[in-house]
């Protein structure tokens, strides 16, 4: 066949395909079944958003239901607490400083192995990438001895550093990938022109590494927000819990009132899912490309 | 695309001051860090392993292999290999095919396609700690959905969560809410990548949709479900956060996980030596996988 | 003036006013939930700093589970509080030996000498006075005596174990959940397995244990004893759901008047008010106590006491103002205060004499007439044991594990130590 006529038939099937619908019945059934999926999904998110509405008795009586009488103050004197905003900040803090850091010394070794031959460099790169193997809770005792042993006990840098240091495997194989797939020609060109390698580094590969650096700065945040085993081993004073700790304190504390607990819950997860809402396609974007990249 | 490609040679460069200098300044933060933290715990789990060691102070009380033999005939920690291995038979057998008919049925032009799974993704977003402590009270007898069903038939109040034998599908069901969405976005993202004139072909020559999806669309999805593969096994081996809220590892005991059980019975109890045997076993299991799994399934990806 | 002169009167200035500002922070750690108790700890500290202008005296509030997790990891970090809660017991001596707490023996000889002297002992570690109690409780039944006259069943008539059972069984029978108990937690069941160790062996059960006579904990007694819990759970006793019931819930229930009897603390008088579910709980008129029953061929006295013997631990790095309060706090008038109000019942002798709450004034008759004070095993055992036995109470309680083998995992657990 001609190329000519490839391709006609190219678009004629192509053209048929986007004007074609599957037959009716099936598909109103399929949507069915879909419409009961999201309903499974979002039901328990909804009833604990709903319950928090609710006075104690109301919610042992009717938990699936909508309130009988809406009460605005459980979730109004949470608001208007300090401990929501508290753990909201500790998170916010953790997170932001783990992005940072992150990024900052991933992005430096990776740039390194990306461009330079030296005696060793095959060896250092798989040293990392054996923090690809494991994951952080296996090492759990001894982190928390280190933390203690250099006096990060109880304090922020005693989440952030080890978060970073897990992340820095992921992190610095996919920058390498994206900058070795950056025209090499344009190195070249910076040498003649007498550019070093910092400078190359900071105008021109970070600034063309954006998506990646973005990419890498969603996983990390993502990880970090919804950390809990390593603050919970690592802080004990409550005013610098994140929201994750932050929570199960709230529960420990109230638990019987299960409408404010709820109220909590909600508020909690709010954050997490207005960024998902406003950024889904950047971060759905990031999370599987992470995956394809690995 | 041009109809020649060029294939970019890097000219071997000798390395120059200025990379030495990039060398010693970009590199040693990044080793520095991962040693620290990664690297020497890792080896320093194994040596506190061999110690009777409660934190304090320096480990004194060497006792050999006993920590590991604890382990052995240890129900508490049988139970938690093998309710770790429920978790991986369960999204391997369950969650992924599951995720995967979603995908199709999704991936494509149905109405609010993207809608759908936007809402799948939500329960991933969330913390497990807060999918724990939500689905706790939903599981709830007295007034949980149990309590829907038992109330509408009539029985007396059903406590899942308090049920040994079957407290621990509980945290399936859990685990499959909050992980099928992810999955179907990464099987979305591979059937959107799959050449559409390919089954347009197939379809012409008779194909029927199974032999479709059996011969052209599972093939070249091939690399994601193996990566989904990778990534469900080695979560699952991390599962800790979902189960403190949920059930805290019991009723007695029957749904710990094996971090679960670290930190339980090894940290919670100031027994460090001990629960660094635990994470030992741990990161041995986690290596064997990943080892394995890289060198033998995902050669070619 | 010159500069030299300027320079001079600046520190003369600055060293003047240094202690001014310089304030001493003494941080005093607690679990307690209960309102009252807080409000007399707050005073008794403004009390303090009143007096005592320079020193910053603050109580500091930690969930109860979160307290045990954490504090070791808060005492050898820079945060640790000057003050902290204990039940004494196995904890405080791991925590001695790790060098966690300061030897106070001198500066509270004084104070020592008008509380009770089991009270005094149980915070001593090898002769050395390292804190000072304030309080002492009894675990003994609590019963709604509505549901009691429902199902026709006397108090007075409970003595012995199969007393107990049949008043159980009568329970039943009129359709009333017998027994609420928070077996989440676990501790709350480990309640019922120490008591029957106690009525059984006697005084020097745990001890004869803990020195590995007849095998230690594998001994008969508490073979025994998990038995007779055996035969309890058995009846199917407790309230739906059980396993998972928190203590706080199960308080609450008691307060609802949804079962007959829980096995608890004095701290549930506080508690069952405002966890229920109405808000109200159950008035004091309706509430009795009932002590542990005895067992028939047992060694134990129907007057001995399990129950708690608290106070506050000095952490080693402590100021000498921490050590001041602590005498404060243990002056006559606060225990007064604090019997009168029903926060705790206090070791100070003769405090007792202002108490006027019936339930409370039992309980502190009781604690005065005691033969043999024990406190709690989950405590007294240390940490690692001490949630053996925790569990082990819940697991033969449901029949999930046979007497036997809970007594050979506590020996285990003591043999690992």
């Amino acid at each position: 066949m001609t190329e000519t006529s490839v391709a006609i038939e190219d678009a004629a099937a192509a053209h048929e395909a986007s004007g074609r619908s599957p037959p009716g019945l099936a598909s109103v059934a399929l949507f069915a079944a879909l419409v009961v999926l999201a309903a499974v999904v979002l039901v328990p998110i909804l009833a604990t958003a709903l319950n928090g509405f609710k006075e104690l008795g109301d919610l042992q009586s009717h938990p699936f239901s909508l309130p009988r009488a809406w009460v605005w103050k459980n979730y109004w004197d949470i608001l208007t607490g300090y401990r929501y905003w508290q753990v909201l900040g500790n998170s916010l803090l953790i997170a932001l400083l783990t992005v940072a850091l992150t990024l900052a010394l991933s992005s430096m070794a990776a740039f390194t192995f990306a461009h330079l031959r030296f005696f060793g460099d095959r060896f250092l790169l798989n040293y990392l990438q054996l923090g690809l193997l494991f994951p952080l809770a296996t090492a759990i005792p001894p982190i928390f001895i280190k933390v203690r042993e250099l006096g990060l006990l109880d304090s922020y840098w005693g989440v952030v550093l080890p978060q970073v240091a897990f992340s820095l495997a992921m992190s610095v194989l996919l920058l390498r990938n994206a900058f070795k797939q950056l025209p090499g020609e344009l190195l070249d060109a910076a040498m003649m022109d007498g550019c070093g390698y910092f400078r190359f580094f900071f105008y021109v590969t970070l600034p063309l590494s954006g998506p990646i650096l973005s990419t890498v700065a969603v996983i990390s945040f993502v990880a970090s927000w919804n950390g809990y085993l390593l603050p919970l081993v690592v802080l004990n004073s409550e005013s610098r819990y994140p929201w994750t700790l932050g929570l199960m304190v709230y529960q420990g504390q109230y638990s019987t009132a299960w409408q404010l607990v709820l109220a909590f819950i909600t508020l909690t997860i709010l954050p997490a899912i207005v960024m998902f809402l406003m950024a889904q396609r950047y971060i759905v974007a990031g999370l599987t490309a992470g995956a394809v990249k690995a | 695309m041009s109809a020649i490609e060029t294939t970019y040679v890097e000219p071997s460069r000798r390395m120059s001051v200025n990379g030495w200098a990039i060398v010693v300044i970009f590199l040693p933060p990044a080793l520095l860090l991962f040693t620290v933290f990664v690297a020497l715990p890792i080896a320093e789990a194994a040596w506190y392993g061999f110690y009777n060691w409660d934190g304090y102070g320096r480990p004194e009380k060497f006792i050999g292999l006993k920590n590991y033999g604890y382990l052995v005939g240890n129900a508490t920690f049988t139970r938690s290999l093998i309710n770790d291995g429920l978790v991986i038979a369960a999204s391997l057998l369950i969650q992924l095919p599951f995720a995967l008919g979603v995908a199709l049925m999704v991936a494509g032009r149905i109405t609010g396609a993207v809608w759908f799974r936007m809402i799948f993704f939500v329960p991933y977003v969330l913390a497990d700690v807060a999918a724990g402590l939500i689905w706790h009270f939903m599981f709830d007898g007295g007034y949980g959905l149990p309590s829907l069903v038992t109330g509408a038939l009539g029985l007396a109040p059903y406590y899942l969560l308090a049920d040994k034998d079957w407290a621990f599908s509980a945290v399936l069901i859990v685990i499959l809410w909050k992980y099928f969405g992810f999955y179907t976005m990464l099987y979305v993202a591979g059937l959107q990548g799959i050449d559409k004139s390919l089954l347009e072909a197939a379809e012409m020559d008779g194909a029927s949709a199974f032999q479709r999806f059996r011969h052209i669309t599972l093939p070249l999805l091939g690399p994601m479900i193996r990566l989904s593969i990778f990534f469900s096994v080695v979560g699952s081996l991390q599962l800790f956060d979902i189960i403190v809220p949920l059930t805290g590892g019991g009723p007695f005991e029957t749904t710990n996980t094996m971090v679960s059980y670290l930190y339980y019975f090894g940290i919670t109890r100031m027994r460090f030596g001990f629960s660094s045997a635990v994470g030992v076993v741990l990161f041995i299991i986690c290596v064997t996988f990943a080892f394995g799994y890289r060198r033998l399934v995902m050669r070619d990806d | 003036m010159s500069l030299r002169h300027l320079t001079f009167a600046a520190a003369c200035l600055a060293a003047l006013t240094a202690p001014a500002f310089a304030e001493t922070n003494v941080t005093v750690l607690h679990v307690s939930e209960n309102a009252t108790q807080k409000a007399l700890w707050d005073k008794i500290a403004a009390d303090y700093n009143a007096q005592h202008p320079g020193v910053k005296v603050q109580f500091k509030y930690l969930e109860n589970e979160a307290f045990k997790a954490k504090l070791p990891t808060m005492l050898q970090s820079n945060d640790r509080p000057e003050l902290f809660y204990s039940w004494a017991g196995g904890v405080m001596q791991a925590q001695n030996k790790a060098g966690f707490l300061k030897d106070i023996t001198a500066d509270v000889a004084a104070v020592e000498s008008t509380m009770s002297p089991t009270a005094v002992d149980a915070f001593k570690v090898n002769g050395k006075v390292v804190g000072v109690p304030f309080e002492v409780g009894e675990v003994a039944f609590y019963y709604n005596k509505k549901l009691f006259e429902k199902a026709g069943v006397k108090a007075e008539d409970i003595k012995t174990w199969d007393d107990f059972l049949a008043a159980v069984k009568k329970l039943k029978a009129a359709g009333i959940v017998p027994i609420v108990v928070g077996a989440g937690e676990k501790w709350p069941m480990h309640f019922y397995y120490s008591y029957l160790v106690m009525r059984i062996g006697g005084e020097h059960a745990l001890a004869d244990a803990k020195a590995g006579k007849e095998g230690g904990f594998k001994n008969a007694t508490f073979v025994e004893a998990g038995k007779r819990l055996r035969e309890l759970g058995a009846l199917e006793p407790f309230q739906p759901g059980y396993l998972t019931t928190k203590h706080a819930e199960s308080s609450g229930m008691f307060g609802d008047g949804k079962a007959a009897m829980d096995l608890m603390g004095q701290w549930l008088l506080g508690m069952q008010a405002p966890n229920s579910a109405s808000g109200k709980g159950l008035p004091e008129e309706d509430i009795g106590i009932l002590s542990f029953p005895i067992v028939a061929g047992g060694k134990g006295k129907a007057t001995d006491t399990l129950g708690g013997i608290n106070g506050w631990l000095v952490s080693k790095s402590a100021p000498p103002e921490a050590v001041d309060f602590l005498k404060f706090f243990s002056e006559a008038k606060y225990a007064k205060e604090a019997a009168a109000a029903g926060a705790y019942i206090p070791v100070v002798k003769g405090a007792n004499a202002v108490i006027t709450d019936p339930l409370f004034k039992r309980l502190a008759d009781d604690l005065a007439a005691t033969t043999y004070h024990q406190n709690y095993f989950d405590q007294d055992l240390g940490p690692a044991v001490g949630r053996v036995i925790n569990d082990v109470s819940v697991a033969v309680a449901a029949g999930e594990m046979t007497p036997e083998a809970a007594a050979a995992a506590i020996q285990d657990a003591a043999e690992q130590q």
